[in-house]
């Protein structure tokens, strides 16, 4: 064997043990919502075992998990929705206009993804409760543009500054307005950047716990994460459906991830516009 | 009436002046070449007359009216951008049609003149296809198209031959004449490329730093070069240019290997000269009457083919280039050679200034 294939081979050893502590948990939270209670936690562990959707029943019957992730739903497409009607123009603005104070601002947008949230939701809370709005989905989407607004504008000001500023010009000549062009020219030719923007952002928003914890504690408001911090509340942790839930959770994002992943893995330079 | 006049267009930024005080005026129909080195502000130039930059100082007018402060969309004018931007999104059709939609024009028009300007530059199989599909020459057409569709009172082009490869260039220079010659346009065509100036323009301008040099027709420039630096710039080869110091009084030119004679209209002759010629006009052998005269060492003589290129070094240092037939054979490296000049064909040059000197 030479030297070069046992390197390959070190490789490939090396690569498949990564891989396997990745996944082996998602095996692992799979399997466990398909077992009965007992299965979970058989030692050595069973491979091989009939499936039983009894936890996914218990789940979506007993804890409205269907609810909780509708909820999560709402939020989610609510707060990119608002998220990008906000900080596209935003990042446009930066990225195409140098004005006193312009890279200031640009660095405001992005630090603030960075703020503590505790530091956000005390007063958030406070605010909330005074308009009568706990448990309401609005004050979460809001609340959410903390890091919303800066993921979007963070990767859009680099999307709009690779659009060639000759098409803006010949748009310009052509008699379109100015907004126009930023709908009907830039905006279009940077979808995949936009997509971007919104699956990373709308998995940060579908992930968070804390903010919903406080502020949508209502069994009719919660979101997922909620509901699945709930099961830690009692004497017993019914794994089963802890894991029924997790599963149905992380799904979407999985699915987000790899959608994005050939983007990210570009360095989330997409501006091939040329 | 000048279809288009820029009087006294200044332009800054920040502190460096990038057009200096221009004045050009562009005849109805006219294709007006701005010529000059790269970083002279064709561009600028081109840009302001566009509405995509204001000027610092003067007025441009259009048609008889000033639009020094009219948006883009209000001037009428079409541009062809160096990069072409077509819009990447948007199919051919999609892209020339845009521009006549914003300007309020009936659909069945829109299709009657995409299909006679789909024509006229060739591009009716491409016209659902998206710019990415195209090849540099095709979407040199398309942004053709999408000006002459719009049937502007101006176009204006920045060197829209300069992405594409040399061969395909020749054929759209001769396309660029046919179609200009078919639909009339007013057009502005910028260029750093003495030939495509030569072989486009009814008139070029040439520019160096931000101001004009010379105005005139591509026969003018040539013959006529109103100072050194058009001298240099146009042809090739390139006119010689000899620097010689001249002694104040005499009638005619006399240094180290160089006899010419100056007509007596020219008056006093500044110290400091340029004689110039183009190698073509030059004649081997010795000078009669009424025609200067170069002599000195054949240096360097090259093949390029159909033609050789001999470098000759004059007795004070100075060097003249000439291409003549191959298999002529007097020009022998190390032999002493002459050339023959008629003086219609003979340029003073205050070398100073750079001025023409002229009778
Ligand atoms: N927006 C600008 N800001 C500062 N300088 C500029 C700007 N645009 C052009 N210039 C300068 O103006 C000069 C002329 O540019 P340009 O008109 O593009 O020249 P050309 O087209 O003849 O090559 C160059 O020196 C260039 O650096
Ligand atoms: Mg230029």
């Amino acid at each position: 064997m030479t030297k070069h294939k046992l390197l390959s081979l070190g490789h490939g050893l090396f690569l498949g043990f990564i891989a396997l502590i990745i996944i082996f948990p998602f095996y692992w939270m799979i399997a466990s919502s398909l077992k009965t209670e007992n299965q979970i936690f058989q030692l050595p562990p069973v491979w091989l075992f009939k499936p039983h959707f009894a936890s996914y029943a218990a789940a979506i019957v007993n804890d409205n998990i269907l609810r909780a992730l509708l909820n999560s739903l709402i939020v989610t497409v609510g707060a990119v929705a608002l998220g990008i009607a906000v900080g596209a123009p935003a990042a446009y603005g930066l990225a195409r206009y140098t004005f006193r104070g312009s890279s200031q601002i640009q660095f405001w947008y992005v630090t603030n993804w960075m703020l503590i949230p505790v530091v956000v939701l005390i007063p958030f809370y406070l605010l909330a409760a005074n308009l009568r709005m706990i448990d309401n989905p609005i004050v979460l989407i809001l609340i959410y543009q903390t890091f919303v607004v800066p993921v979007v504008v963070w990767l859009l000001v680099d999307q709009f500054r690779a659009v060639p500023i000759a098409l803006e010009e010949a748009a310009l000549l052509d008699g379109m307005s100015k907004f126009g062009i930023f709908l009907r020219i830039t905006l279009p030719l940077t979808v995949p950047g936009i997509t971007v923007a919104a699956i990373l952002a709308g998995i940060f928003a579908w992930n968070d716990l804390l903010y919903a914890f406080i502020l949508t504690p209502g069994t009719d408001a919660r979101t997922a994460p909620t509901v699945m911090m709930s099961y830690l509340g009692g004497y017993i942790i019914p794994w089963g459906r802890v894991m029924a839930s997790a599963v149905m959770i992380t799904g979407p994002v999985v699915v987000g991830g790899i959608a994005i992943n050939k983007y990210i893995a570009r360095g989330l330079t997409l501006g091939a516009v040329k | 009436m000048a279809q288009i006049s820029i009087d006294g267009v200044t332009k800054r930024y920040g502190a460096t002046e990038v057009l200096k005080r221009l004045d050009l005026s562009v005849a109805e129909g006219e294709f007006m070449v701005l010529l000059g080195p790269s970083g002279c502000g064709k561009t600028t130039l081109l840009r302001m007359i566009a509405g995509l930059e204001t000027p610092s100082t003067g007025r441009i007018m259009i048609g008889g009216t000033d639009v020094t402060l009219t948006p883009p969309a209000k001037r009428d004018v079409g541009m062809v951008f160096q990069s072409y931007a077509l819009y990447p999104h948007m199919t051919v059709r999609e892209n020339i049609a845009l521009g006549l939609k914003l300007r309020g024009v009936t659909p069945t028009e829109i299709a009657s003149r995409i299909e006679r300007v789909a024509a006229l530059v060739q591009i009716a199989p491409y016209l659902e296809r998206k710019p990415k599909a195209l090849s540099g020459g095709q979407r040199q057409r398309v942004a053709l198209a999408r000006v002459i569709a719009r049937e502007p009172s101006v176009s204006l082009m920045d060197e829209p031959l300069s992405n594409i490869d040399a061969q395909l260039r020749t054929v759209m220079r001769a396309e660029l004449l046919r179609i200009h010659r078919k639909t009339g346009m007013t057009t502005i065509y910028v260029t750093h490329d003495q030939e495509e100036a030569m072989g486009l323009g009814d008139r070029i301008t040439v520019m160096n730093f931000g101001h004009v040099e010379q105005i005139g027709t591509p026969d003018e420039i040539y013959a006529h070069p109103a100072n050194a630096f058009v001298a240099r710039f146009i042809g090739a080869p390139r006119m010689n240019l000899i620097r010689l110091a001249h002694r104040p009084g005499a009638n005619a030119i006399e240094a180290a290997g160089i006899r010419a004679p100056v007509p007596a209209t020219l008056g006093t002759l500044p110290p400091d000269l340029f004689l110039g010629f183009r190698g073509e006009e030059a004649r081997p052998g010795a000078a009669h009457d009424g025609e200067a005269m170069i002599e000195g060492v054949v240096d360097v003589v090259e093949h390029l083919g159909a033609q050789i290129e001999v470098h000759l070094r004059l007795d004070d240092g100075e060097e003249a280039v000439f291409r003549r037939p191959r298999g002529e054979t007097i020009w022998r490296e190390g032999e002493r050679a002459s050339l023959a000049i008629p003086a219609a064909h003979l340029h003073l040059f205050n070398a100073e200034t750079g001025a023409a000197l002229r009778a």
